[in-house]
């Protein structure tokens, strides 16, 4: 059983983090846990003209490695095994791609992740995830 | 002022103006922020610090020297030129500049420089569009000004996303830009005796200058279509009970995979 957890470092992504590692017993064998963190491309034409691209990686990278932080050193101080993935792009298609690219399982999600302007105005990643997933989504209130 | 309040067509100037700022704010804010991070930490805030204020005065000079430049003959004609040229760039799907050795600075002085010029290039098409619309009106020039200033400082990434989420913006945007060079052809004295007796060229010349923009940006965009692909950046796996020092070297990452 693989689960993936995006986490965006929001308050409800680790609620919905919580969930997993807490309720990590009703499952037969211990699952295997993927988080994942997606950076929204920040390097337009303009960005990429006078900043190398190392530069932009290291900073999606330090940006991400800090969403992904606590999430991390619970597992690892629970001595469970996990992988974790920084991808660029959109949200909701990063999270449906990583997912189909590991053969996921299950899809463990906070309700809502952004902030309600955000999603007002560009619609909800979990919907996005919901209507786009080929395996089951979990969502956490 | 009070009477300039009232009337519609200031308001309509004023969000015209709001419009094109957003549009056209472009990324300082993202370069301030990524060529400040190879600086030692405690310099960081002071690149970012100069970096901001230098691209504010940069933005209010140039802004003032365009409106001044724009009072001479011809070049009404030229800067509405170029701003049904930025329209059009604005539909355009983004071409991938093929970055050259484009050097990580880790000194202040060169953060700042990469600051400065990166602002420089980033505001010609604001200055140019706000110039426009303000039509010579001062107070439209410094409101212009005022609502760039919050977004060379913290340019949210809302306005890409949005676009990336409504495509139609960016041809709302390029109509806009269009429209506003047209009222800057109208204005060109070299072409007062047309306008003169022909008054309906007052409101034809905007709409047509618009679509003139929409049809080309149309064109020109239908030949190159890009779906933004997502990257794969970090990709790490932390067995049970192995310490973080030894994954450390385990460490797998992926880059510059395109």
């Amino acid at each position: 059983m693989k689960i993936l957890i995006p986490l965006d470092g929001s308050a409800n992504a680790q609620r919905a983090f919580d969930y997993v590692v807490n309720n990590i017993a009703i499952w037969k064998d211990a699952p295997k846990l993927l988080l994942l963190n997606v950076q929204a491309n920040l390097a337009s034409g303009n960005v990429k003209l006078f900043i190398n691209q190392e530069t932009i990686n290291d900073h999606y990278r330090e940006q991400g490695e800090a969403a992904l932080e606590s999430a991390c050193a619970l597992l690892d101080s629970n001595g469970l095994s996990y992988q974790y993935h920084i991808s660029v792009g959109a949200s909701a298609v990063a999270i449906v791609q990583y997912a189909h690219e590991q053969c996921v399982d299950l899809i463990v999600m906070g309700r809502q992740g952004q902030s309600g302007l955000q999603t007002r105005l560009l619609g909800s990643v979990v919907n996005k995830v919901l209507h786009l997933a080929e395996c089951p989504v979990m969502l956490v209130k | 002022m009070l009477e300039m309040l009232s009337g519609a067509q200031f308001w309509a100037d004023v969000i015209k103006i709001i419009m094109i700022d957003l549009l056209l704010s472009g990324d300082n804010a993202v370069v301030i922020a990524l060529a400040c991070r190879n600086l030692p930490h405690e310099q960081r805030k002071k690149g970012i610090l100069f970096g901001v204020g230098g691209a504010i005065g940069l933005r209010i000079v140039l802004t003032f020297f365009a409106v001044s430049l724009l009072a001479f003959p011809y070049l009404k004609l030229i800067g509405a030129l170029l701003l049904m040229w930025i329209g059009v760039k604005l539909i355009l799907p983004e071409v991938e500049h093929i970055a050259g050795n484009i050097q990580a600075n880790n000194r202040l002085l060169g953060a700042i420089k990469t600051i400065i010029i990166a602002d420089f290039v980033m505001s010609l098409d604001n200055v140019l569009g706000v110039a426009a619309a303000a039509k010579g009106n001062v107070w439209l020039l410094v409101f212009g000004l005022l609502i760039s200033i919050p977004m060379i400082a913290w340019s949210s990434q809302l306005v890409l996303k949005l676009i990336d989420r409504f495509p139609f913006i960016v041809y709302a945007g390029g109509a806009l830009l269009g429209y506003v060079a047209g009222e800057m052809l109208v204005g060109e004295a070299l072409l007062k005796p047309l306008v003169e007796v022909r008054h309906y060229l007052h409101w034809l010349t905007p709409l047509f200058c618009a679509l003139l923009v929409l049809v080309i940006g149309k064109l020109l965009a239908m030949r190159k279509i890009v779906e933004p692909e997502v990257i794969d950046l970090v990709d790490e796996s932390v067995f049970a009970g192995a310490d973080k020092s030894s994954t450390k070297q385990r460490v797998s990452t992926i880059q510059g995979k395109d």
